[in-house]
């Protein structure tokens, strides 16, 4: 049931990337729904409930855009590593800081990504143009978002899960 | 490398799919479950749209109070001219159809079409700008056609229609180039989308100066000749520079356009290179 929840969920954030998020942009970077949705799974649920969502998001999220869905999938592909990597690689961060540094890590592996396209297709923009209107805000939105949903989820007595994947067996903890 | 150990068969599987979809994406296999898909969730974002559309209106509002006045006052000014050359132009016009009578010529272009079609969403990305519209291959659309606003001003051009909806890329993506030229000098050159949603023109040769209005030039078949693009806001570089700096206004909107016209009259022209 989570697991259909989650789902569901992933598949609503990649309507409102198409819908909501352009309607609030901060100069020319918007929030990034679809990345916010996958890290609260992956965070709050488990991660291998995030593991179904990230291709189902990312597949949703190209098909209402248009965009190619493997490009997409190859952008939140970061997530869940990163997250298990700032676990387990001995650094003295809580479990928000953690969730935050693998959120803006894949932020901004996606939209480095995501540019790569219309750069290699001839799109004029200097270094300094990128990241002071896409990369520094695109950041800012994820930090921000980030912050607004973690802060009242804790409050509301949701628990952070790790990134680790246990052993079992795959249904059982969807 | 613990981080593959643990999510190796994973990363291994997204990998293999990403390629398995890029591959079934390129052959068209995608195309009618993403029909489908697109059906299925229009109405859901109808509802998204219909309840964000307003907050982030109210808002924008409320952060450029100071440039709508300022914006309300030169439309004030420009509105009071426009009257005068409107007064101006009926005058013409009906010179015109006298002198039409005369030569008893058609009046108007009957051949001229237009299908109008809503924004159901976009997809606006700092290099991108990509909108979504309710019409389809169902209602006779096909890629190429050029997209308009209500009043006329080019907006895009189509780049994928499934059989209810059609994706049309605005000019202001990064991908766009139009042939333009200025609106009575004839000076002529590129106009293409620029990150952040803007627009900037390569000038070929001729002069510009803020102010001018460009059309479209027709050149290369994509466009028909004529079509109102924006205005310029403004020029820099020296005579030098390749070319000069000349950032455009669109003449819509483009941002907060909710329904568009597509020319099904016009089908784009491609050149066939075979021997």
């Amino acid at each position: 049931m989570k697991g259909a929840a989650s789902v569901l969920a992933a598949i609503v954030a990649a309507m409102a990337q198409v819908t909501v998020a352009p309607l609030f942009p901060l100069s020319a970077a918007v929030p990034d729904f679809v990345l916010l949705v996958l890290v609260v799974v992956a965070a709050f649920g488990s991660p291998r409930r995030a593991m179904v969502c990230v291709p189902v998001a990312a597949i949703a999220y190209g098909f209402l855009s248009d965009r190619s869905p493997a490009l997409l999938l190859m952008a939140y592909l970061p997530l869940l590593p990163l997250g298990l990597y700032l676990e387990e690689a001995q650094i003295p961060l809580n479990h928000y800081a953690r969730t935050l540094a693998a959120t803006l890590l894949t932020g901004l592996w996606m939209r480095g990504l995501l540019m790569l396209g219309p750069l290699l297709g001839g799109a004029d923009a200097s270094f300094g143009a990128v990241a002071g209107q896409v990369l520094i805000p695109g950041l800012f939105l994820d930090f921000v978002l980030l912050s607004v949903v973690y802060v009242p989820l804790r409050l509301i007595g949701w628990s952070g899960q790790g990134m680790s994947l246990q052993r079992g067996t795959y249904y059982s903890s969807l | 490398m613990l981080i593959f150990q643990r999510y190796s068969w994973w990363v291994a599987a997204m990998v293999g799919l990403a390629l398995l979809l890029a591959v079934v994406g390129q052959v068209g296999v995608l195309s009618p479950v993403q029909g489908l898909f697109l059906n299925v969730a229009s109405p859901f974002e109808k509802v998204l749209n219909g309840t964000f559309r307003p907050i982030a209106g109210l808002l924008s509002n409320a952060g450029e109070v100071g440039a709508i006045r300022d914006e309300n006052s030169r439309l004030r000014l420009e509105n009071e001219d426009l009257r005068n050359q409107i007064a101006e132009l009926q005058q013409n016009a009906a010179q015109i159809d006298d002198l039409r009578e005369a030569l008893n010529l058609t009046q108007g272009d009957k051949s001229v079409q237009y299908l109008a079609g809503s924004i159901v969403h976009r997809d606006a990305s700092p290099f991108t700008d990509v909108v979504t519209i309710d019409r389809g291959s169902g209602d006779g659309l096909q890629v190429g056609m050029v997209v308009l606003s209500t009043k006329g001003t080019l907006m895009g051009k189509i780049t994928k229609v499934t059989k209810t909806n059609a994706f049309v890329r605005l000019i202001t993506d990064t991908q766009s180039r139009v042939t333009a030229e200025v609106l009575g000098t004839g000076a002529d050159g590129s106009v293409r989308g620029t990150p952040g949603r803007g627009l900037s023109f390569d000038l070929a040769q001729g002069e510009i100066a803020v102010g001018d209005t460009l059309i479209t030039a027709g050149l290369g078949g994509s466009y028909p000749r004529g079509l109102p693009i924006g205005r310029v806001t403004s020029v820099s570089g020296s005579n030098q520079d390749l070319y000069k700096k000349v950032t455009l206004e669109p003449g819509v909107r483009i941002s907060t356009a909710e329904t568009v016209l597509v020319l099904t009259s016009f089908i784009p022209e491609t050149l066939d290179l075979t021997p």
